[in-house]
């Protein structure tokens, strides 16, 4: 059975609060957005102010910045996840960063303004964004961290260990830029990667 | 360590509104029963206040000092945050999910610091009106502070960081080891020096 994206949104909030199917209904749906892209579309530009935080209901999404026109890739998130250009959003400033699909993406989107609305409702849904809030830089921060302290091969081992189905679904390029692994380090560990489990997978046959 | 506030050094009561009237405007007494739930402490120079693999309790504001925050990579610091007067600093991750510190919080200057625990947090976000929307505009600030400094990192040049932040902060350079600068604007220190030469210059 196919989970409603309204369902999938829900199941995100109650990690944080546990919220009754009608506070959602009365509080949070009417502030919702569907949107809808095909794979390659830009979701926010770069010097575009972000209006939407946006929940992904299916798809693949990245972020990236542009240096001397390369892109480089900060965030690449799937089904269940957050993503949107938050500092603009929060801020109210033009993005550095642009946000486009990978794939064709529906999004559960939020305005600026509604979002606001929402946490003038009530202590507890202050308490929600306050915890998501906290959940997202918890999660950035912690990136930045492994990007300082781990060696390469660190990060593409374990990039690969917790996320081996997007290893299939994104593009080598993208990834080698989001962990920061020049693509021909990328190319040479990800053949590693494969004959070591060709070897396990005849060892144990 | 004193935690009584029945007599508030107007000092700290100064940097506390200046840093939450960045996020929202707060009286007086509202902000008097905030400082309530925090207590004060004291550091020599070059203590360490977080090891890392210790979980931190604190959340802190600087009031009085400079505090160095660092993740040790082999065997060498990259410094994340210089920390003075009205600057809050803390290990955040290990604070907001109480998990051992991958950071190092170790002061460089004699400081004293207005700290809330974890626990004291949760009781002041649930107790005090305004508790959540204050807690939520703070974390939403630090999160937008950490992303621009990110920015800045990754988008402009070494020459650009370097002048850009003795600009705004001439006193560092008298205040802090010129390598621990170098490391925190990740310049390399003989470039560090030779920007630093070209800044006395452009003074004279």
């Amino acid at each position: 059975m196919l989970m409603s994206p309204q369902k999938s949104f829900l199941d995100f909030l109650n990690k944080f609060i546990p919220l009754s199917q009608d506070e959602f209904n009365q509080l949070i749906l009417p502030c919702i957005v569907k949107r809808k892209f095909e794979k390659k579309s830009i979701i926010t530009q770069t010097g575009e102010v972000e209006e939407y935080i946006n929940f992904i209901d299916s798809g693949l999404v990245r972020k990236y910045y542009k240096k001397e026109n390369e892109e480089i890739n900060t965030q690449i998130s799937y089904e269940g996840h957050i993503i949107h250009a938050q500092e603009s959003f929060h801020s109210r400033t033009p993005s550095e960063y642009t946000i486009e699909t990978i794939e064709p993406s529906e999004l559960t989107s939020i305005t600026y303004e509604c979002l606001e609305r929402i946490y003038s409702t009530s202590e507890k849904m202050q308490r929600l964004g306050r915890l998501v809030i906290t959940s997202t830089m918890v999660l950035k921060d912690k990136w930045q961290s492994q990007l300082v302290k781990l060696t390469p091969r660190e990060r593409f081992l374990n990039f690969v260990s917790n996320h081996p189905e997007l290893m299939q679904r994104v593009p080598q390029k993208y990834l080698a830029s989001y962990l920061n692994i020049k693509p021909e380090t990328f190319s040479r560990f990800k053949h590693m990667v494969k004959e070591y489990s060709r070897k396990i997978f005849f060892h144990h046959n | 360590m004193n935690n009584a506030f029945t007599d508030i050094d107007p000092v700290y009561f100064e940097y506390a509104q200046k840093y939450i009237g960045r996020f929202m405007p707060i009286t007086s007494e509202e902000l008097f029963d905030l400082l309530q739930y925090c207590e004060i402490r004291r550091f020599d120079k070059r203590v360490v206040i977080v090891h890392e693999g210790e979980v931190d309790n604190y959340l802190n504001l600087v009031v009085k000092g400079l505090v160095r925050k660092y993740l040790s990579v082999g065997k060498n610091e990259v410094i994340l945050q210089l920390a003075t007067e009205g600057h809050v600093v803390q290990s955040e991750i290990s604070y907001l999910t109480k998990t051992p510190s991958m950071v190092v919080l170790e002061t460089l200057e004699p400081t004293i610091l207005v700290s809330l625990t974890h626990n004291k947090m949760e009781e002041a976000l649930d107790k005090l009106p305004k508790g959540e929307r204050l807690g939520r505009l703070i974390l939403t600030g630090m999160f937008i502070k950490k992303d621009e400094n990110r920015y800045n990192r990754l988008l402009k040049t070494t020459r650009q960081r370097f002048f850009e932040y003795i600009e705004h902060h001439p006193h560092m350079l008298q205040r802090v080891p010129q390598k621990y600068l170098a490391s925190y604007l990740q310049i390399k220190p003989e470039t560090f020096s030779r920007l630093k030469a070209l800044y006395a210059k452009g003074r004279k």
